[in-house]
């Protein structure tokens, strides 16, 4: 290991984020550098440092606010705060309609739209991205062997600028499906992929502000999911329809 | 599938919820603000809880509502440190001690709060509430190599602050 190895290798083993023999390569190299050994020391004297610090505890009032706001809205602020949020439901419900409506114009019928961005949004708010948190295709792909009973396909997009970060077993209307996660920028994209031998037409529609792609091809049944604008998710489609 | 009750999935982790909104806005008021308006999110959405991990789904939902609220551009300011609030000298030639011998909270504290907010966060999810880098990315919704590399730079900038506030000066 190189003190430049070393030097990447400090703060996950701080953290207890490396595997045992990453750590044991780590303390090898540790142990015959000086000056890696002084970096570590500082690092470990900072945490000490860091952890010095005192906790913030929330305050009674706060304690007795929430615990007893939300539903019996006691306080005027909560009762606004439940009025803002009926008027964005409402708001968000009209025009979920208005797109509804407009979609149902142009002939959009994916019935699993809806689906699909319950299941991106419930993995976004529920601290569920990601099961096997990956960059690397030969990683994500051999971890759905055993949880499912089909082998997706997990390509590497990286060139075309989405970025693998992982992918999950999740659940789109009853069925298993494995979810594969890419990042562009700021933007999460959830592959949704089951079999499905029927196949169908393609088809683009928007869901709550989300952005779905579906389309078929080898017997498997494809969602994209994204907040990634229009084009920039047809890019996506593109790049994995290759 | 558990249900999720309020009571058991957010009055649990009203600190962790607090510690966090206080250092994401590094103002009283505003901490709890944020948690309420938190709290209400997660009422409404405590029904779609799913994993185990009450605590680092309560951790995003804070963050998504502090994002909602403060924007980008708040959130990219930052508080310069100010340096000469404590000018105490303690000229030990000795490199090994020097990190520690700077141990005063009230400086580490100022220190960590003149961070720009990406790396703040990250640190304070780490040593305070101890998530992994797993349950960091997931709350602050970046890649796990980016909480890595985060929290690398994050500390390196944090003993650059706490150094260069001795005579000493530079790192060794």
């Amino acid at each position: 290991m190189t003190c430049d190895d070393a030097a990447s290798a400090l703060d996950p083993y701080v953290d207890g984020e490396l595997a045992p023999d990453e750590a044991a390569t780590f303390l090898q190299h540790i142990d015959t550098c000086p000056a890696c050994r002084q970096t570590l020391e500082q690092r470990r004297a900072l945490r000490r440092a860091i952890r010095r610090v005192p906790y913030r505890q929330a305050p009674e009032r706060l304690r007795t606010a929430v615990a007893t706001a939300p539903r019996r809205r006691r306080s005027i602020q909560p009762l606004l705060a439940w009025a803002a949020m009926l008027l964005l439901g409402v708001s968000l419900g009209a025009a979920g309609v208005v797109l509804a409506r407009r979609t149902a114009g142009v002939g959009a019928s994916d019935v699993l739209a809806e689906a699909v961005v319950d299941a991106h949004v419930r993995a976004l708010m529920a601290d569920h991205l990601l099961d096997v948190p990956s960059s690397d295709q030969h990683t994500v792909k051999p971890w759905f062997v055993g949880k499912i009973d089909f082998a997706p396909p997990v390509p590497d997009l990286s060139s075309d600028g989405f970025a693998l970060v992982g992918g999950r077993l999740d659940y789109v209307a009853g069925r298993p499906a494995a979810a594969l996660v890419y990042r562009r920028r700021q933007h999460t994209i959830d592959l949704f992929i089951w079999p499905d031998a029927a196949g169908g037409a393609a088809e683009a529609a928007t869901v709550r502000g989300f952005n779905v792609r579906r389309w078929w091809r080898d017997g498997m049944a494809y969602r994209a999911v994204s907040d990634l604008g229009s084009a920039e998710l047809d890019a996506f489609v593109r790049a994995l329809q290759r | 599938m558990p249900s999720h009750s309020f009571e058991a999935s957010v009055l649990p982790h009203l600190d962790a919820a607090y510690n966090y909104a206080r250092w994401l806005t590094r103002n009283d008021a505003d901490a709890e603000d944020l948690v309420q308006d938190a709290s209400i999110r997660a009422w409404r959405f405590v029904a779609t809880l799913r994993s185990e991990d009450a605590r680092a789904w309560f951790l995003t939902i804070v963050r998504n509502t502090w994002y909602d609220r403060f924007g980008r551009a708040t959130a990219a300011a930052t508080v310069a440190f100010d340096e000469t609030r404590d000018d105490r000298s303690d000229g030990s030639p000795d490199p090994e001690a020097r990190v520690m011998q700077r141990e005063d909270t009230d400086r580490v504290q100022q220190a960590i709060a003149a961070l720009p907010v990406d790396f703040r966060e990250v640190i304070v999810l780490r040593e305070f509430e101890d998530l992994s880098y797993k349950e960091i990315a997931a709350v602050v919704g970046i890649p796990i190599g980016t909480v890595m590399s985060r929290l690398a730079r994050g500390r390196d900038r944090l003993q650059d602050l706490l150094e260069a506030d001795g005579p000493a000066g530079g790192r060794v």
